[in-house]
């Protein structure tokens, strides 16, 4: 199944749009695009996570790496479209509370 | 007359890009028990982590060793041992994160110890690591054969 990264330009922002299991396999890809995304310092960081099936927790680590590289330089990174059982694993987590969880891309680019 | 055992076992390359397939033998067994998606993907995510774990610990990031995984059925019960052929590693030994110091990694013990019903590490007979997570089910879910599960053998 693997990964598939999308990135798209909008405004100020930048959405990625992921699809597939984001585990240990294949976070490095998704690492890979939000760390360019963080070195050149892009306000708004929006991941649509509408085509998760599954995340693990290599691929949370990816996500609070990002957090902690947009906190830096006051940016804001937001995730939106998040399937009941992948909103599951952040619960289990408690990252629900960390991170910007909004149920659209729309309003993920307003948050 | 009853049967030995019920149940798959599988073994795989330590390499991470046989988790998809191993993850879809597993929503496969689990809907042979009726389990819904929500506890199909916890028990998805423990048995992820733990692989995830002897990919890093236990094989150092190198491909090429094997991992076996063994799902049991039994009444009551979903179980599924996963064996490794390093070196084992006393549990008191490990360590996750707590849940407020927010930094990349140290959750998988978490998620492990989180959605299963029961976690047990035991030294197996190759000297390696037998990790058996158990998930309870209604019994109306299980199977009703009488199982006599041996450990995992080496071929």
């Amino acid at each position: 199944m693997g990964i598939k990264v999308t990135r798209e330009e909008v405004g100020k922002a930048v959405v990625f749009a992921v699809e597939g299991s984001v585990d240990i396999a294949s976070s490095p890809e998704l690492r890979g695009e939000l760390r360019q995304a963080v070195e050149q310092k892009r306000p708004r960081i929006v991941v649509d996570m509408a085509g998760v099936a599954f995340v693990d927790s290599s691929g949370l680590a990816t996500l609070i790496e990002a957090l902690q590289g947009t906190s830096r330089y006051d940016g804001k990174i937001v995730l939106c479209a998040l399937g009941s059982t992948v909103l599951g694993v952040f619960q289990l987590a408690n990252l629900d509370s960390i991170f910007t969880i909004t149920k659209t891309r729309e309003e993920a680019l307003a948050a | 007359m009853a049967k030995r055992w019920d149940g798959i076992r599988i073994s795989i390359d330590a390499d991470p890009k046989y988790l998809d397939a191993l993850r879809a033998v597993l929503a496969e067994s689990t809907s042979i028990l009726g389990l819904d998606e929500d506890e199909t993907a916890k028990i998805a995510l423990a048995v992820t982590e733990a692989c995830a774990n002897i990919f890093r610990h236990c094989y150092g990031g190198q491909p090429g060793e094997r991992i076996d995984v063994e799902i049991r059925f039994e009444t009551g019960l979903f179980e599924i041992r996963i064996a490794d052929y390093g070196e084992f590693v006393d549990p008191a030994q490990m360590k996750g994160r707590a849940l407020d110091d927010v930094k990349p990694g140290g959750l998988g013990l978490h998620f492990i110890h989180t959605v299963m019903d029961g976690v047990e590490y035991r030294k197996n007979k190759w000297g390696g690591t037998t990790l058996i997570l158990q998930k309870r089910i209604e019994e109306s879910a299980a199977a009703q054969d009488e199982f006599g599960f041996d450990d995992l053998d080496a071929d």
